[in-house]
């Protein structure tokens, strides 16, 4: 460890460790727009600057490795100067655009202006003009004007995907970022570029003009779209859910996050949620309250002996919801408990960067509650008990992101097999349209819990804002089905 | 249709090996391709990609930054003329405007026959017998109005 | 009076090929050096006192010594990206004697242990890179340069690389992105090319006057070198003169020459009926000097630090009674702003910034405050950057507004130059 002394305050920090980060650690604000803790060091912006003891000259933060006893500011006259004057060179050429710029919110140049600007610029010759709305493919979109060079996204494409699709064009003040003839940036990763980017030139086309950052709250959780179990910020407000971001642990997704990802809240919005139950009778399908349509199955299971009754899990549910469920199977009887693997021929890739092939986000979890409970029933028993009408009612608890699950409709009609099939599932499904019973579930910012990834690491999720009020959790959906009464309140 | 030249890619390939990586050989790549077409084309930025196997992007990005490679097609016979202080104190800007008079061009634009491109261009190394120009690489000193006729009657001639 | 070491043999054709340069003592300091360790070399660079001759004019030899002390492979990089406007004494030098060049980097190759070496030549300057080409391979054919030269053991392999057109290649770490084959971006230091250079090596990067001083500190030994110059500022230099003066050309000098006595007796002074007003002393870069301060000046690295200015390449530009600086200021400011990498902010816009301020003011739409916005900017640009082009824009800038504030606020008054009493339109058509 090494002693240093950051704008008066003596902090200890590791060998290694650089002056920004020093900052950061002694929680002393320091402006910067090129460094990224993912990325290698520019020193382009010039503006972390600092003012180290004994040393003649300004220094920058980010390229200054902390010494033994070093003695480092950035709040004497002389660095605050450069700092402003910094803050101006971004600003001559910057359009100022910020009525209309999807960053205004959450700029770095804003927030750099409201503390160090607020006056009238200095600069008053033409501004370079350059490319604005340029299209990147069906991502992404790039105004080169509002662009302040740091190059962040250049590492990004460079160092993190390894691609080098985005370059630096031309020189001095005429230099752009851009692809070579426009070409889409579309590797998995592209839409990390919109984050990492400092101001607005780089923007999502998926969340451009929908909301104003101000009017959104974030919450954490876990991304549900994969195994890897980045953890993410998403975005919403009383309107729905606008976005996803990544957040950082350096264990599992660093800052990153992939473009399948930025999906996962697409299908939580009102528009696309089941919000009633259905039961299909022979007049046509009934709506119903969801607990009501759950009540419904729990005198259906009463038909049946114990091993006529049959669950399909999937690996979409949180460990207290299974661990929850597992016990009303037990309280049911059954030991007809199966996995339905969505992808078994894709379920082990891995892209070497977050990508993995288990679209699921708790597969790990879902098998360690089924061995918990020496359920090992295999799929082809499940096959062959179907085809031999052993099973007469089947409940699958649904996939929630259902485009990982492209067999759906095939599967439907397997299960369909069964007398009675009762489908969980916060959105609707063509294949579910002739099932008996279909009952809306809670989706995963809906319900507080955890994941546990492919690698063993449980992660909590969050409860952010309801949309479908009625829905049920995995485990309300199956004490109901068991024949429990629900406590009001005690839902997860 | 973008189609470099046989022995021009051999260069290219012996370029590859001639320094310690094939990065080295974007510089000598992009002259073989100027020297063929007077100017480097967004094809040829990919094709260079494709037969160096180096990413596009990086390609551009180097092509771009240096101002001798063409980044529209340019005529055969290309006057750069140092508009730099030495030459600027010898008349290098007014003759510039003279050549361009002369050829019916404007500085940075290439004549309507496609033979003539005139450039002003920063400093060339050659102050003590300023104003100069090149034309392409050849370089013309110590110039005035009449050298500057005799040059493009010569130029003219060829063909 | 002239002294001339490195340029003596320029004005025979015959020194320009090997059988002519050989005639004149060349290579014979390869067996020379052969016979001695190369830390001794390095030690003699040190103690002649050679400087960088490319502009910054650090010592050679300490500069060596940060290499690593170890067997890592290493380069020695010849910086002949002579751009800094004013300067062309590279150009002279290859362009009459190659070998020089080439015998000065095999023993500097061998004083650092170094066994691969590049000449980095600007691209617009095909016709040497075509004469390099052919004089190393001159020096392969006879045995000078690859495996095992002359029987000492030692390999060295010495290529030529092409720049592009990009003025900030003259940088050291410019240069070494360039040659790597990325844009001539400067990298950031540290860590510095001795410690980590091209492709991350140990690298050393000399100019080419500064490694063929090289070969005559050997010849000649450290007191015959020292002879010349001043205690610091050692030896002979080449100088580039142009602009007003009746004789422009390459004047090798030593180093505390009277810059008044070059530009009188080498130069033959001004021109008839001219009075001498500015000289900028050490290429566009270097603060210019009004004529009083010219006039006292001697050309060594103390004496222009003494009058807030610099030798750097040691290009001096000749400026006469009858320039509008303002006009040249522009010309200057033009210059950085088209060569500046755009990689620091400071110096991307605000060499753009100020090239626009002084072009307003020349085209006589300027404001009074932007003869204080010139300096302003300028001096917020020096210091902030990873290299020192920002600098290089801002000193011509800081030292034209204040020594000929003048001109500039004629300029902003009447919207004419005070020299020439005319617009801009009416100069320049």
């Amino acid at each position: 460890m090494l002693k240093c002394t950051v704008n008066g305050k003596e902090i200890e920090v590791a060998e290694g460790t650089m002056v920004i980060e020093a900052f950061k650690q002694a929680g002393e604000d320091i402006a910067h727009y090129c460094w990224h803790p993912g990325l290698s060091v520019a020193g382009v912006c010039r503006l972390c600057m600092i003012e180290v003891e004994g040393a003649p000259r300004l220094m920058i933060a980010c390229n200054t490795q902390v010494t033994e006893g070093m003695v480092v500011s950035n709040n004497s006259a002389k660095v605050q100067e450069a700092v402003k004057w910094g803050l101006d060179f971004h600003l001559i050429n910057h359009p100022l655009d910020c009525p209309i710029c999807d960053q205004a919110g959450e700029c770095g140049l804003q927030d750099q202006y409201m503390k160090f600007g607020q006056y009238d610029p200095e600069m008053a010759e033409r501004k370079v003009k350059k490319r604005k709305v340029v299209d990147l493919g069906r991502k992404i979109v790039l105004d080169t004007e509002r662009c302040i060079l740091c190059s962040r996204c250049v590492r990004f494409t460079d160092e993190v995907t390894k691609t080098s699709e985005l370059g630096i064009f031309n020189r001095g003040d005429r230099s752009e970022i851009g692809t070579h003839e426009d070409k889409p940036l579309d590797n998995d990763y592209a839409v990390n570029v919109v984050d990492i980017c400092p101001v607005g030139a780089l923007t999502s086309k998926d969340f451009r003009f929908k909301q104003r950052v101000w009017y959104l709250d974030n919450d954490s959780t876990v991304c549900n779209g994969c195994s890897t179990g980045c953890n993410v910020n998403v975005y919403y407000n009383e309107k729905g859910y606008f976005r996803v971001k990544p957040e950082h642990n350096k264990d599992i997704n660093d800052y990153w996050m992939c473009d399948k990802g930025r999906n996962i809240f697409k299908h939580v919005n009102k528009e696309s949620r089941l919000l009633k139950a259905m039961k299909k009778t022979e007049a046509g399908t009934q709506m119903m309250a969801p607990g009501a349509a759950a009540k419904d199955v729990a005198s259906l299971v009463k038909n049946y002996s114990s091993e006529q009754v049959a669950f399909v899990f999937t690996g979409q549910y949180t460990n207290e919801e299974y661990d929850d469920a597992m016990m009303y199977v037990d309280k049911i009887g059954t030991k007809n408990v199966f996995h339905w693997v969505n992808n078994p021929e894709s379920f082990d890739d891995f892209d070497g960067i977050l990508l993995r092939g288990d679209k699921n986000p708790n597969t790990a979890g879902l098998i360690k509650a089924l061995e918990a409970k020496s359920f090992n029933a295999t799929w082809e028993q499940l096959e062959a008990d179907l085809n031999s009408g052993k099973i007469k009612l089947l409940v699958l608890a649904g996939p929630e992101l259902q485009e990982y699950f492209p067999d759906i409709q095939e599967k439907i009609q397997l299960f369909s097999k069964a007398e009675k099939l009762v489908v969980l599932s916060s959105n609707p499904n063509p294949a579910y349209r002739d099932v008996d019973y279909l009952i809306p579930m809670k989706t995963f910012v809906e319900k507080k819990g955890s994941f546990t990834n492919f690698a063993g690491t449980v992660q909590k999720i969050q409860k952010m804002r309801l949309v479908v009020s009625q829905a049920l959790s995995l485990n309300e959906a199956m004490q109901l089905m068991a024949g429990d009464e629900l406590q009001v309140g005690a839902n997860l | 249709m973008f189609q470099l030249a046989n022995e021009r890619v051999e260069k290219i390939k012996s370029e590859m090996k001639r320094y310690e990586t094939k990065q080295s050989a974007i510089i000598p790549a992009l002259y073989q391709v100027q020297e063929q077409y007077g100017w480097v084309s967004k094809e040829a930025i990919d094709f260079l990609s494709e037969l160096m196997e180096i990413p596009v992007a990086e390609i551009r990005e180097v092509f771009t930054f240096y101002t001798m490679f063409n980044q529209k097609p340019t005529g055969k016979f290309h006057l750069q003329v140092c508009t730099n202080i030495s030459c600027s104190m010898a008349g290098g800007r007014e003759l510039t405007d003279y050549i361009c008079k002369k050829l019916n061009v404007k500085a940075g634009e290439t004549s309507a026959d496609g033979k003539f491109s005139v450039s002003k261009v920063e400093c060339l190394g050659s102050c003590d017998t300023a104003p100069v120009m090149q034309n392409n690489f050849e370089y013309h000193e110590n110039l005035n109005e009449a050298k500057i006729d005799q040059i493009i009657e010569s130029l003219q001639k060829l063909n | 009076m002239e002294a001339k070491i490195i340029s003596e043999h320029y004005t025979k054709d015959e020194f320009i090929g090997i059988d002519g340069y050989k005639k004149h003592g060349g290579y014979e300091q390869i067996a020379n050096a052969f016979k001695m360790q190369p830390k001794e070399i390095i030690e003699m660079v040190k103690a002649a006192g050679l400087r960088g001759r490319g502009g910054a004019g650090f010592p050679t030899g300490m500069k060596w010594s940060f290499l690593p002390d170890n067997g890592e492979e290493r380069y020695l990089l010849c910086n002949a990206d002579e751009g800094e406007p004013g300067t062309f004494k590279d150009r002279k030098m290859m362009e009459r004697a190659p070998h020089q060049l080439i015998e000065g980097m095999i023993i500097s190759g061998y004083a650092v242990n170094s066994h691969k070496g590049y000449i980095y030549v600007r691209g617009e300057y095909r016709h040497i890179i075509e004469l390099l080409e052919k004089a190393i391979k001159e020096a392969y054919d006879a045995g000078y340069l690859g495996k095992n030269i002359q029987g000492s053991g030692f390999d060295f392999d010495l290529d030529v690389y092409s720049g592009a057109g990009a003025y900030i290649c003259g940088e050291e770490t410019g240069m070494i992105s360039s040659l790597e084959g990325y844009k001539g971006q400067p990298k950031l230091k540290p860590p510095f090319p001795a410690v980590q250079g091209y492709l991350k090596k140990p690298t050393i990067v000399n100019n080419v006057e500064t490694l063929a001083s090289v070969k005559y500190i050997l010849r000649d030994g450290v007191e015959a070198y020292r002879k010349y110059g001043t205690e610091k500022s050692t030896g002979t230099k080449l100088f580039s003169v142009s602009g007003d003066v009746q004789r422009p050309g390459t004047y090798e000098v030593p180093l505390g020459y009277p810059l008044k006595q070059l530009i009188e007796e080498e130069c033959g002074g001004l021109k008839p009926g001219r009075k001498l007003k500015a000289v900028i002393p050490g290429g566009s870069s270097a603060p210019i000097l009004n004529a009083e301060e010219a006039y006292k000046v001697n050309m060594d690295y103390e004496s222009l630090q003494s009058v807030g200015s610099m030798l750097g390449s040691g290009a001096v530009i000749v400026i006469d009674d009858t320039r509008c600086m303002v006009d040249l200021l522009d010309v200057t400011l033009h210059f950085y702003h088209h060569e500046s990498c755009g990689q620091c902010t400071p110096c991307r816009e605000g060499t753009g910034w100020i090239n626009k301020i002084a072009n307003k003011i020349v085209k006589g739409e300027g404001r009074v405050q932007d003869i204080d916005l010139l300096e302003t900017v300028a001096k917020n640009m020096m210091g902030k950057t990873i290299c020192a082009l920002s600098d290089a824009a801002a000193m011509p800038t800081i030292s034209f507004v204040q020594k000929f504030r003048d001109e500039f606020e004629f300029y902003v008054r009447e919207g004419r130059s005070k020299v020439k009493g005319q617009t801009y339109a009416q100069v320049h058509g």
